[in-house]
């Protein structure tokens, strides 16, 4: 007769789905509260995105405590 | 390990630790964003790039509220990002830091990172408020930030390798220490002249310092305590007998 059992194991091997999903969201965060100047909304917008910059504008203050450059 | 809980915890983690350090500029650093921001008011009325008008302040008022309620939203955001790339460097190195649980294996990698990405690139590109700065030289600034941080970083990243394969470990702190020093000559300055009153910037880095130190003492806190709570690690496995 055989039977199975439900052991708990330690794996420590990083899965890569995850490692680029973290990594996507790094550089896209990144680029949004310190980097954006109007890119973003230039996509739908087009040259008025440059000009309003909605992003900056709400990421301003973020931007300039946390130690980003700034205008 | 477990993807899904692997990513939600860094993600909940580095988002409630962006959200306590928006929180804590609003009470910290936003007084000095008001002060600088009245500064550069001052001086647009003193040119006549803006007039002193009723609808002047209208607007001002309109437009400062977004900002500050962005704040919050930032933070989040900024949280989120910092936290992902935290989780990342901690899933290579847990391993192999100090610390008998999570709690002080993320602490201690929190320090690292706090020093290596924050408080070096600071020292050579410190925090400033608004009126510093000339809107022409922002690409160049962003550059030199960001290459900074990379920099050090990746330089960290090399002098651990370097850690690991010789005997005497306290050459590779020497080491990285004299490259950043190199570095820090090497790389060009803040271009910008400052020209605020002197109290303002003092006051305005010094809440800065403390607010992102803040949030780097929660994220690596929050994510040590989600850590040992759920320990992504561990998978049940049905063995046949």
């Amino acid at each position: 007769m055989s039977y199975s059992k439900e052991i708990t194991v330690s794996k420590s091997g990083v899965p890569k789905i995850a490692l680029v999903a973290l990594a996507a969201v790094f550089v896209f965060g990144l680029f949004v509260v310190g980097y954006d100047q109007g890119h973003l909304f230039s996509v739908v917008f087009g040259e008025q995105a440059f000009a309003d910059l909605y992003i900056h504008e709400l990421t301003h203050d973020m931007r300039h405590a946390a130690g980003f450059p700034c205008h | 390990m477990k993807t899904s809980l692997f990513i939600a915890i860094v993600l909940l983690s580095g988002f409630s630790a962006g959200v306590i350090h928006g929180l804590l500029n609003l009470f910290m650093v936003e007084p000095f964003l008001d002060t600088a921001i009245g500064i550069e008011n001052k001086n647009m009325f003193a040119t006549g790039e803006a007039a002193d008008t009723p609808d002047f302040w209208v607007e001002y008022y309109s437009y400062r509220a977004w900002q500050k309620g962005g704040q919050i939203l930032a933070g989040a955001i900024l949280g989120t990002s910092v936290g992902s790339l935290f989780g990342v460097v901690l899933a290579y190195s847990r391993n192999v830091l100090p610390g008998n649980n999570f709690v002080k294996k993320t602490l201690a990698l929190a320090l690292i990172m706090w020093i290596t990405v924050y408080v070096i690139p600071f020292v050579k590109y410190p925090a400033n408020p608004p009126t510093v700065g000339d809107p022409e030289t922002i690409v160049l600034r962003q550059t030199l930030y960001l290459a900074f941080i990379a920099i050090s970083g990746f330089a960290a990243v090399g002098f651990y390798q370097l850690y690991k394969r010789i005997d005497k470990k306290l050459l590779a702190f020497i080491g990285y220490g004299a490259f950043m020093t190199a570095m820090f000559f090497v790389m060009p300055g803040n271009p910008d002249p400052i020209t605020a009153p002197e109290d303002l910037i003092s006051g305005f880095r010094i809440s800065s310092v403390i607010t992102v130190s803040v949030f780097w003492l929660a994220a690596g806190l929050i994510l040590g305590v989600l850590w040992q709570k759920f320990n992504p690690d561990k998978i049940k496995q049905t063995t046949p007998q």
